[in-house]
C-alpha cells in the first residue's frame, strides 16, 4: 500500500502538466466555445503527437500499456486545464475496444492514438437516466447485419466524432450490447444540445441504421460486460477530471484570498475563508483518491463498480461545493462573464450531471451493501462487484 | 500508487486476527475494561501484553533497539487495524513515546521507550488546563528551576488515563516572564510523585456504561493537581523553553494511525451489518430509498476517511513530513463520524435513543452512546477549527490573521 506517486508516475504527471500548461490557456478555451467545432482540433493533434492518447492502451496495438491509474493523473490534468479536446469522449470507448474489440476494431486504435479518429460513446436514452434499464436503442441481428433503432440522449462530442460506441439492447435475447457505428451512417441524425459546458453534446436518432454484425464490440456473452465497462470508465474518468478542475478553482480562490484586502487584511487571513478553503482541499483530495483507487482496482481486475460509484457520487456533490465556494470567495467578480472562473464552474456543473448523478450511483453502493448478507468492513465488502 | 497490501502483510493480518481471537478473551477484555477504572491492569492483561510485546506488535515499525519490530509502517498499520477493531487498543508507543524518540536524550530513550512499548510505562497527556485547551500557548502551570530540580505548581484538566498512567507528559511554563508559546517546556513526571493528585471527571457517554466500540468510550477522564511537586531536572524532554516544538511534533505523531479512521467509521459498518439482518424494522428500513441513499453517502465518506489515513501512513512510510495531511484527516474523519452518527440515529428513529441495558435497545445502544461520544472526536486532540487553520495555512499558504 502506497498512496503516493512513484517516480514514473511523477515523471509522466509532470510531463503532461507541462504540456497542457503550455498549450492550453483560458483564451483558447474561450475561443473554441465560440467555434463550430467546439474543440481545438489543433490541440488534439498536438496532444496525440505527444503520445498522451497511447498511455493506457495496449502495447500490441501501439500503446504504452501503462496501468489505468495513469489515466487518473492525465484526466486530473485535463480537468485542471479544462483542455478543450474530446479526450473523455474518445478514451472511454477506446479502452473498451482495446479490451473487448476484434482484431479489426483494435487495429483502428492506431488511428485513435494518432489523433485521426475521434470517438464518442452513447449510453443513456433521452431521459438521461444512468442505468442499464433504459438504453434507448434496440438492436436486431438480421443476417450479417445489425439494425439499430431508437434515440440516445446526451452523447458528448458526437458532432465531432467519426465513430460512436452505442449501447443497445438486443431485440431477440434482451441482452446489452455495444456497437461501433459510423456517425455518418445512413439513418443517423442528431439534434445538438446547448449544455452549460458549452461543448458539443447531442441527441442522436437511429432510424433503421444498418451496420455489419462485426461492428459489435465483444463476443456474445461479454457484450454486456463491455457496456458496463464503458459506463464505469465514463463515470470514474469524469470524477478524475472534476477533481482536477475543482482543484484549480481552489487554487484560484486561494490566490485571490491572499491578494484581496478587506477590513484591513487579506480576506485569506479570516478564518471564515480559511475554513472554507480547508473544506475545499479535503473535497478535492477525497475525490482524487476515490477515483484513483477505483481506476487502480479496475486495472488490477478487483471488484471496482462500488468504488466507481463512490468516486462519482462524491465528486458530483463535493466538487460542486468546491467550485461554488470558489465563486463565493471571489465575490461579485466571480460571476462576471469576462472573469475566467466560470469556465471551470460551468464544466464541473455539466460533468457532475453526466456519467451518473449522486443518487444513481448511490443506488449501486446501497445495493452492494444491503441486498446480500455478508459482514462488511470499510475497505472490505464481501459482496463487492 | 498502490491501494492493496502485500501477501506478507495480509498473512500478518491473518496472524494477528488469529492471535486476538485466541488471546483477547472475554476475561481479558473484562479485566482491561476494569483497569481503566483506576485499579491498574490485572494479571490477565499483563500476560496478554507480554505476548503482544514478545511479538513486537505494539510498535512494529519502531527501531529494534528500543523494543520495536523494525518493520514497515504499512505493516504496523495492518496490525493497528486489527488491534483497534478487536480490542480498542491503540498501538504504537502511546502518548509521549514518539516525542521521546524524536527529542529525548539517549538515556531518556532507553529509560522510557522500551517500557512504553511494553506498556509498562503509560503516559497521560498533561496539556490542557482549565484556562486553555486547544490554544496551548495559554499554559499557566509553572515549573521553577531550583538547582538540579524543578518545582511544579498548577492544574491540568481532561487528563485521560491519569488514573492508570505511570507518568504524565507535562507541559509547563518554565520561564515566568514568557508569553504564548515561548518559555514552555515538557517534563516527564512520575504519577506517584508527592504533591500530585488526581480527581475523576466522568463522561456523558458512559452513564450507563457504553458498549464496546463507542467512539470515545472512556468512562472517565481526570483533573490533575500539582502542589509543590519536585522532580529532578533530568525529567526535562528536549530543551528548556522548547516545549512547544516537542508537543507539536508529539501531537502530530500521536494523531496518525489506523484508529484515526476506524474510530470514525465503525458505526457505518455497524448500521450496514444490522440492516442486513432479518427483522421487521430492518426489512422496512432496508427497502426505503432515502435510507439507502443516506447509507451509501455515509459509506462513501467513510471510505474517504480510510484513504486519508492511508495517505498519512504512506507519507510516514516514506519518512516524509506532513504538510497538512495529518490535520486534514483530523477534520474530515471526526466530522464524518458526527454526520454519520446523527444520520443513522435519524434512520433508526426512537430506538436510537435507547441506551445500554434498555429494553429494545439496538446493538446494546451503541448508536445512542455514539450520539454522546462522536462529537467529542471533533474536540479532543486539537479541535477541528484549529486543524482547519493548519490545513489552510500549511497546506494552502493562507496568511495568519492580523493581531
Amino acid at each position: 500500500m502506497d498512496l503516493l506517486l512513484d517516480d514514473q508516475e511523477i515523471e509522466i504527471k509532470e510531463a503532461a502538466a507541462e504540456f497542457l500548461a503550455g498549450e492550453c490557456s483560458p483564451t483558447l478555451v474561450r475561443k473554441v466555445e465560440g467555434d463550430a467545432t467546439f474543440y481545438s482540433l489543433d490541440l488534439w493533434r498536438k496532444f496525440a503527437e505527444n503520445g498522451w492518447l497511447q498511455l493506457c492502451l495496449s502495447e500490441d496495438v501501439g500503446g504504452q500499456g501503462l496501468p489505468l491509474s495513469y489515466l487518473a493523473l492525465l484526466f486530473e490534468l485535463a480537468g485542471k486545464n479544462i483542455a478543450p479536446i474530446p479526450l473523455h469522449a474518445t478514451m472511454v470507448p477506446a479502452l473498451v475496444i482495446d479490451q473487448y474489440g476484434s482484431a479489426q476494431q483494435r487495429e483502428r486504435l492506431k488511428d485513435v492514438m494518432a489523433g485521426q479518429l475521434i470517438l464518442s460513446h452513447a449510453v443513456v436514452d433521452r431521459l438521461g437516466r444512468w442505468t442499464t434499464e433504459r438504453v434507448g436503442v434496440e438492436g436486431k441481428v438480421e443476417g450479417d447485419q445489425l439494425v439499430l433503432n431508437g434515440v440516445k440522449g446526451f452523447v458528448d462530442a458526437f458532432p465531432v466524432s467519426q465513430q460512436c460506441a452505442v449501447i443497445y439492447r438486443d431485440a431477440d435475447n434482451g441482452e446489452l450490447g455495444v456497437a461501433l457505428v459510423p456517425t455518418d451512417a445512413q439513418g443517423v441524425s442528431q439534434d445538438t444540445l446547448a449544455p452549460m459546458a458549452k461543448d458539443a453534446e447531442a441527441i442522436v436518432h437511429f432510424d433503421n441504421v444498418r451496420v455489419p454484425a462485426s461492428a459489435r464490440i465483444g463476443q456474445p456473452g461479454d457484450q454486456g460486460a463491455a457496456a458496463i465497462r464503458m459506463m464505469d470508465l465514463a463515470s470514474v474518468l469524469y470524477a478524475s477530471q472534476m477533481a482536477g478542475a475543482a482543484g484549480h478553482t481552489l487554487a484560484m480562490a486561494v490566490e485571490h484570498a491572499k491578494e484581496r484586502v478587506a477590513f484591513g487584511q487579506p480576506i485569506g487571513a479570516f478564518q471564515a475563508i480559511q475554513h472554507m478553503c480547508a473544506n475545499m482541499l479535503n473535497a478535492v483530495d477525497g475525490t482524487t483518491m476515490l477515483a484513483r483507487e477505483a481506476l487502480w482496482r479496475m486495472d488490477q481486475k478487483l471488484p471496482h463498480r462500488m468504488n466507481v460509484a463512490q468516486a462519482k457520487s462524491f465528486a458530483n456533490e463535493q466538487c460542486m461545493m468546491v467550485c461554488r465556494s470558489a465563486q463565493q470567495i471571489h465575490g461579485g467578480m466571480g460571476f462576471m462573464l469576462e472573469f475566467d472562473l466560470n469556465l471551470w464552474y460551468r464544466r464541473v456543473g455539466s460533468w457532475s450531471l453526466r456519467g451518473g448523478t449522486s443518487a444513481e450511483h448511490r443506488r449501486t453502493i446501497a445495493s452492494v451493501l444491503l441486498d446480500k448478507v455478508g459482514q462488511v468492513r470499510i475497505g472490505t465488502v464481501p459482496n463487492a462487484i | 500508487m498502490n491501494f492493496s497490501f502485500t501477501a506478507e502483510e495480509e498473512q500478518l493480518r491473518a496472524e494477528v486476527q488469529a492471535f486476538l481471537a485466541e488471546h483477547f478473551t472475554d476475561e481479558v477484555r473484562a479485566e482491561y475494561a476494569a483497569g481503566r477504572r483506576g485499579e491498574g491492569w490485572g494479571p490477565l492483561v499483563r500476560d496478554f501484553y507480554d505476548k503482544v510485546s514478545q511479538r513486537r506488535w505494539f510498535a512494529w515499525s519502531w527501531p529494534v533497539e528500543y523494543g520495536g519490530g523494525g518493520g514497515t509502517r504499512t505493516a504496523q498499520f495492518v496490525i493497528e487495524e486489527e488491534f483497534y477493531r478487536a480490542t480498542g487498543i491503540i498501538l504504537g508507543g502511546g502518548t509521549g513515546a514518539p516525542a521521546i524518540l524524536a527529542f529525548g536524550t539517549p538515556e531518556q530513550k532507553e529509560q522510557f521507550v522500551p517500557g512504553a512499548i511494553r506498556r509498562e510505562i503509560i503516559f497521560c497527556q498533561g496539556y490542557s488546563e482549565p484556562g486553555c485547551g486547544t490554544d496551548l500557548a495559554g499554559i499557566r502551570c509553572r515549573a521553577e528551576r531550583v538547582g538540579d530540580k524543578y518545582i511544579i505548581n498548577g492544574q491540568k484538566i481532561f487528563t485521560t488515563n491519569a488514573q492508570s498512567a505511570t507518568h504524565i507528559f507535562l507541559m509547563v511554563r518554565t520561564d515566568p516572564n514568557s508569553t504564548r508559546s515561548r518559555g514552555l517546556s515538557i517534563l516527564l513526571v512520575p504519577m506517584d510523585t508527592p504533591g500530585l493528585t488526581v480527581r475523576p471527571l466522568w463522561t456523558v457517554q458512559n452513564n450507563p456504561k457504553a458498549p464496546f466500540g463507542t467512539t470515545y468510550g472512556e468512562e472517565r477522564t481526570n483533573e490533575v493537581f500539582l502542589d509543590n511537586v519536585e522532580v529532578p531536572a533530568s525529567c526535562l524532554l528536549g530543551e528548556e523553553g522548547g516545549g512547544w516544538d516537542v508537543a507539536r511534533r508529539g501531537l502530530n505523531l500521536d494523531r496518525v494511525g489506523a484508529f484515526r479512521y476506524l474510530m470514525s467509521v465503525q458505526r457505518d459498518e455497524d448500521i450496514v451489518n444490522w440492516l442486513q439482518a432479518e427483522g421487521e424494522l430492518q426489512d422496512m428500513l432496508r427497502d426505503d430509498a432515502q435510507v439507502r441513499d443516506k447509507i451509501a453517502e455515509m459509506w462513501t465518506e467513510a471510505e474517504v476517511c480510510r484513504l486519508m489515513t492511508m495517505r498519512s501512513i504512506s507519507i510516514e512510510q516514506h519518512g516524509g513530513k506532513f504538510t497538512y495531511e495529518g490535520s486534514a484527516e483530523k477534520v474530515f474523519a471526526p466530522e464524518h463520524s458526527v454526520r454519520s452518527t446523527e444520520a443513522i440515529t435519524q434512520i433508526l428513529g426512537p430506538h436510537a435513543q435507547l441506551m445500554n441495558g434498555s429494553v429494545d435497545a439496538i446493538e446494546k445502544g451503541v448508536f445512542a452512546h455514539n450520539l454522546l461520544g462522536a462529537y467529542q472526536s471533533t474536540i479532543n486532540h486539537g479541535s477541528v477549527q484549529v486543524m482547519r487553520d493548519q490545513v489552510a495555512r500549511n497546506g494552502l499558504g493562507l496568511p495568519r490573521p492580523a493581531k
